[in-house]
């Protein structure tokens, strides 16, 4: 039975010790905490986990220990995107060799692909691996290169193992699109925004996230989503709100300032490579001030 | 109490077959607007051809639907490159009995939002209607408001009352929600397009609709299914109502009227620099749209 993609799921920063090398005791505390807090999936490394500036070998030795640790208490994928199509390609064979249950994957970075070669690319990714394959749509990261609702339909209709999107445009057309027309051909397409944008998405057929906040406030993230399944939209509204100003708060600067909160939340993950900036201690002070009048040193949990 | 537009009807603009505005015809679209659902009309928008019709023509258009609809509140769109071109076609729109006023970012200019503050101010306080500003970013080559400018405007303008919002972004309208209110409580959020789940969920409490020209029964179900927190309900006919978006998207103005006349509606050409749709276009587009609206859902023609 295939794993499900749906709730809130968690795509895990990467800690870095001081000279910044993999900081792998850190990383396994990451990964407890997350399933410990309520996850329902664990990805890595996305673009938060600073994929792009990781080598190779890194990112195989990382997702060896993500599924290792995690140990089928949820599910696993592997997010596989890399500059060169043959790294994405040898990336996502690895994850399958060592037991994660899919892949994530984003169109092709820096050109601007025809519909036709990100059909062939999401074509030839899908059929070079058996477990479960998630799309990424970002069009404002990627000048606009985007799998539409139609490409979509195709991409579901001949690849088994097309399973879902990580849909990144926060736009209500884009979405709609390709709930309209996705899911009435595969009804489980985990259809799933980026962020925490729930409110917006799950009336429409979305049945999840990939969570920014989760490593600083999991309980506000699992009440979101509670919230948001039952239709309970006045609270919904209400959280969805506050994550919002969370949202503001880390955007700036993603995801250095992310890893400059989990240090006042008790959770040190180390610097940010370059060309990231490390967040200073003026913008962590100020990061504090802002959680403290959210209520969230409160409600949240600290340390590990 | 404060102005609360509810489902907006933004009106075409029918012709005549020498190019002159068919009041007739006209008379008779906005009843069909009034009689099937509309609590509010703006015109003329864009989708009303307002850039096609000099300003003499507009005001006479803004005069003729207040003379002539009875009761149903008047959004009148004032946009024009020049601020006070704009700004005294509001004053003329207020004296005509207009109950509201709204402004796009101005044409041709790729204005900084200093500007925008500038001519968005100055047209809300020509008169003290409320006053609506209208984020359209994919028809003004991209120029579009942000969160700043709104607070700005708050502090600048006391009847600035909304954003009718068509640039579809998430994190725009959550932006807006969550801060606007603070500083005007007042304030609301008008959906600009027919997406309006993710609009309502928001918190979007107005929707200004093109394809209620088309649509009119199932945006009111979409409207009354939003309205009342029904977000899951609402799914169904919202899909409906996207796919009609997508026939009509790339043509725009000529597709509306392409599909208007498939409605038995016939509105006429729309006005140079627009052409109307070719034969095989429009054969195309009639079949989709009578497809896509079964003659039970919607009236056909006028009744």
């Amino acid at each position: 039975m295939p794993a499900t993609f749906k709730g809130v799921m968690q795509s895990t920063v990467t800690p870095l010790n001081d000279d910044f090398s993999l900081d792998l005791s850190t990383f396994e505390k990451v990964l407890d905490f997350h399933v410990n807090t309520g996850a329902t999936a664990i990805s890595w490394p996305h673009h938060k986990a600073e994929s792009l500036s990781l080598t190779f070998e890194e990112r195989k030795l990382f997702a060896e220990v993500a599924v290792k640790v995690v140990n089928g208490r949820v599910p696993v994928t592997i997010h596989v995107s890399s500059l060169a199509v043959e790294d994405t390609l040898a990336l996502a064979r690895h994850a399958e060799e060592i037991g994660a249950d899919g892949i994530l994957a984003i169109t092709p970075y820096v050109w601007a692909p025809t519909t036709k070669s990100i059909e062939e690319y999401f074509t030839k990714l899908c059929q070079s691996i058996g477990i479960s394959v998630i799309s990424y749509n970002s069009p404002s990261y990627l000048a606009g290169v985007e799998i539409s609702g139609e490409l979509m339909a195709r991409l579901i209709e001949k690849l088994p193992n097309f399973v879902g999107v990580k849909e990144a445009s926060f736009n209500s057309e884009k979405f709609a699109e390709i709930a309209r027309i996705a899911l009435p051909i595969r009804p489980d397409f985990a259809l799933v925004t980026g962020v925490e944008f729930l409110l917006p998405s799950v009336p429409l057929g979305g049945v999840g996230s990939y969570s920014a906040a989760g490593s600083i406030c999991p309980n506000l993230c699992t009440q979101l989503w509670e919230s948001c399944v039952v239709g309970d939209w006045p609270k919904t509204r209400e959280i969805q709100m506050k994550m919002t100003r969370i949202w503001h708060l880390f955007k700036d600067q993603y995801p250095s300032s992310l890893k400059g909160g989990m240090v006042i939340m008790g959770r040190p993950v180390g610097p940010t490579r370059a060309p990231l900036p490390t967040a200073s201690r003026e913008r962590q002070d100020y990061i504090r001030t802002q959680l403290e009048e959210m209520g969230i040193l409160d409600s949240e949990p600290h340390g590990w | 109490m404060t102005f609360e537009p509810g489902l907006i009807h933004a009106p075409l603009t029918p012709f005549t077959d020498n190019g002159r505005i068919n009041f007739d015809d006209y008379l008779r679209l906005l009843s069909f607007h009034v009689s099937h659902g509309a609590d509010c009309l703006a015109l003329p928008m864009h989708v009303g051809e307002a850039v096609n019709m000099s300003d003499a023509e507009q005001r006479k258009l803004i005069a003729f639907a207040l003379e002539n609809i009875g009761n149903t509140p008047v959004i009148a769109h004032v946009t024009d490159a020049g601020t006070q071109i704009a700004a005294d076609r509001a004053v003329f729109a207020a004296e005509k009995g207009a109950q509201a006023i709204v402004a796009t970012t101005p044409y041709y200019w790729t204005p900084p939002q200093s500007m925008l503050i500038e001519h968005f101010t100055q047209i809300a306080a020509a008169t003290s209607l409320p006053f609506y500003v209208h984020n359209a970013p994919a028809d003004m080559s991209g120029v579009k408001i942000n969160l700043d400018l709104v607070l700005k405007l708050i502090d600048r303008a006391p009847n600035f009352l909304g954003v009718i919002d068509s640039g579809l972004d998430w994190q725009f309208m959550l932006e807006l929600v969550t801060e606007a209110p603070k500083l005007r409580p007042e304030f609301q959020l008008v959906s600009g397009n027919e997406f309006l789940v993710s609009a309502s969920a928001i918190g979007a409490t107005s929707c200004l609709s093109t394809l209620a020209a088309i649509t009119p029964l199932q945006m009111r179900k979409l409207y009354d299914a939003c309205r009342a927190d029904h977000l899951f309900e609402a799914r169904k006919v919202q899909e409906a109502v996207a796919e009609l978006y997508q026939i009509v998207k790339t043509g725009g103005v000529a597709a509306l009227k392409a599909a208007s006349s498939a409605m038995n509606r016939d509105l006429g050409s729309p006005r140079p620099p627009l052409s109307r749709l070719g034969e095989s276009e429009t054969r195309n587009l009639t079949a989709q749209i009578l497809r896509a609206i079964p003659s039970e859902t919607e009236p056909r023609g006028w009744v």
